[in-house]
């Protein structure tokens, strides 16, 4: 079952992670990088950049409108995630809770839509 | 003369046998014999396939186990393995008929998941590539890769060796319900577009047959074989032109394959005949009766709620009681099916979107198109599948007041 660990940011924990403190946490995080790679359930992982770098893209009636910014003025952002392909929710809840974000803001786990589907 | 593509699957196994068998380290054994593999699928077409397929396959996956031996030895502990490389190369093994028997017990391993078992099974057994591996399962190739070398270790670890373990129906148990899994995860597949999920039925048909010439007295390897053939047999028909279910009741059933549904049929009366009952016997039982109507109208569903009612009595399942619910609605009238489901508290399905699925249905044929519509769309909203989501909302918006 494939899961998607959204991360949560926001302004402050993203001076954290990048300040003097940092260094700790970011090998947190590639300690539990190098875990889920070697057990064979991370599928993909990335960081987003600063939302400040967004360009928001509309079509209306055809004609494409591309706006600066976030599309949503929200305290949190959406700052990277991990795909895990694990056993149960209970294991990507558990690795939700070991990403070093958990501690600042949010992760949100949420599973990934199947292609396959039981006969009816 | 046959081609490289039909004689390697089969050779696989029988190659790995008798290399396990002579040095016994299963995890080194079955990179060296991996590697033969891809250097017979580069050569032979070229070249042409050897005279003794076998031979040529054992000679090269020696020579590379060795190999591998020698470069790990220097680096460590030369003395320990060094015997091993003592036995002679030259003696070529005939295979033995139980070495897949062995194979399949020892990737089926219980130390291992599912998932784990059901790759390793893939690779050791059936001779595919880590990258076709990783194709069905839609995940990297070094994920695979490494779920892979991780799965052997943990089999290194455990001390497990060739041979018939003590527990062995125990065993043989989980060696059945990977084999099942395997079907499962290539019949779900929603559509041609995913060809090598599809597959993967082809290849726990392929294992399963290979496991019943094994063991020809084994009822519940013939039902096991038997319920594959016959719901393989409504594949052309499960899914509409761009990948939407088709429920069973609305199956163009000219699609279903004859030839499986009669080798399937023929199992099931041979296994029901003979030896205990056993849920997959059951299934496959349950299957030959949906096979045989020429409509859904004329399935025999008195029969089939009988043979749910043994499936429950021998292994209580939710999943089994909802398919009875199902049938019970058909033979009896919905509300028997719906008075069914009430009795259904299982904490495996809470949560479980057909658990709504199946109550939206009874409740649809039970006129309460409210009901039914809105149980539909907890269903809908429950599913992590695409097509079942798509299929769900299809149901919940056609379901009008008459």
């Amino acid at each position: 079952m494939k899961y998607m660990l959204m991360i949560y940011d926001n302004p402050e924990t993203r001076s954290v992670f990048f300040g003097p403190d940092g260094d700790a946490l970011m090998a947190e995080m590639d300690a539990l990088m190098a875990e889920l790679t070697e057990s064979g359930e991370l599928v993909s992982t990335d960081a987003l950049a600063d939302p400040a770098s967004s360009k928001v893209v509309r079509v209306r009636d055809g004609v494409p409108a591309i706006t600066d910014g976030p599309l949503a003025e929200a305290k949190e952002h959406f700052g990277g995630y991990l795909i895990v392909d694990c056993d149960s929710e209970a294991r990507a809840v558990e690795i939700a809770a070991r990403w070093p974000s958990a501690k600042f803001t949010a992760m949100e786990v949420r599973p990934i839509l199947d292609i396959s589907g039981e006969e009816m | 003369m046959t081609s490289t593509e039909d004689l390697l699957p089969t050779l696989a196994p029988q190659v790995l046998g008798v290399l396990v068998r002579r040095y016994r380290q299963f995890d080194l054994c079955e990179d060296a014999v991996q590697e033969a593999l891809l250097a017979a699928t580069a050569q032979w077409p070229g070249e042409g396939v050897p005279d003794n397929p076998h031979g040529w396959l054992v000679t090269v996956a020696a020579r590379r186990f060795v190999d591998a031996v020698r470069s790990e030895n220097a680096s460590r502990r030369r003395e320990e393995r060094a015997a091993v490389l003592e036995e002679p190369l030259s003696g070529i093994e005939s295979p033995q008929s139980d070495d897949t028997l062995s194979l399949l017990v020892l990737c089926c391993h219980p130390a291992l998941s599912p998932p784990s078992q059901l790759a390793l099974t893939l690779r050791a057994v059936g001779g595919l590539t880590t990258a076709e591996i990783a194709a069905a399962f839609l995940v990297p190739e070094t994920t695979m890769a490494q779920r892979i070398s991780r799965a052997k270790k943990t089999i290194r670890a455990a001390g497990a060796t060739f041979g018939t373990p003590d527990d062995v129906e125990d065993r043989l148990a989980v060696v059945r319900h990977v084999l099942y899994l395997m079907f499962n995860e290539g019949y779900t597949a929603s559509s041609g577009q995913v060809l090598a999920r599809t597959e993967l039925t082809g290849e726990a048909i392929r294992l399963t047959r290979m496991l019943r010439r094994t063991l020809p007295d084994d009822g519940e390897v013939a039902g096991l074989l038997a319920l594959m053939l016959l719901t393989d047999a409504r594949r052309p028909s499960r899914t509409g032109p761009n990948g939407d279910l088709v429920p069973l009741a609305e199956q163009d059933r000219s699609l279903w394959d004859a030839t499986s549904i009669a080798e399937g049929t023929a199992l099931v009366e041979e296994a029901l005949a003979r030896g205990a009952l056993g849920p997959y016997k059951l299934q496959a039982a349950i299957g030959a009766l949906h096979a045989e109507a020429a409509t859904a109208e004329e399935t025999d569903w008195a029969q089939i709620v009988g043979l749910y009612e043994l499936l429950g009595k021998l292994s209580p399942n939710p999943v089994y009681t909802l398919n009875h619910a199902v049938a019970l609605g058909m033979a009896c009238g919905p509300r028997a099916g719906l008075d069914l489901l009430t009795t259904l508290d299982d904490e495996r399905l809470a949560g479980n979107h057909r658990v709504a699925a199946v109550r939206a249905h009874l409740l649809e044929l039970a006129g309460e198109p409210d009901a039914a519509r809105e149980q539909y769309r907890i269903a809908a909203r429950q599913t992590s599948s695409l097509p079942e989501r798509r299929y769900l909302e299809g149901r919940a918006s056609s379901t009008r007041a008459r």
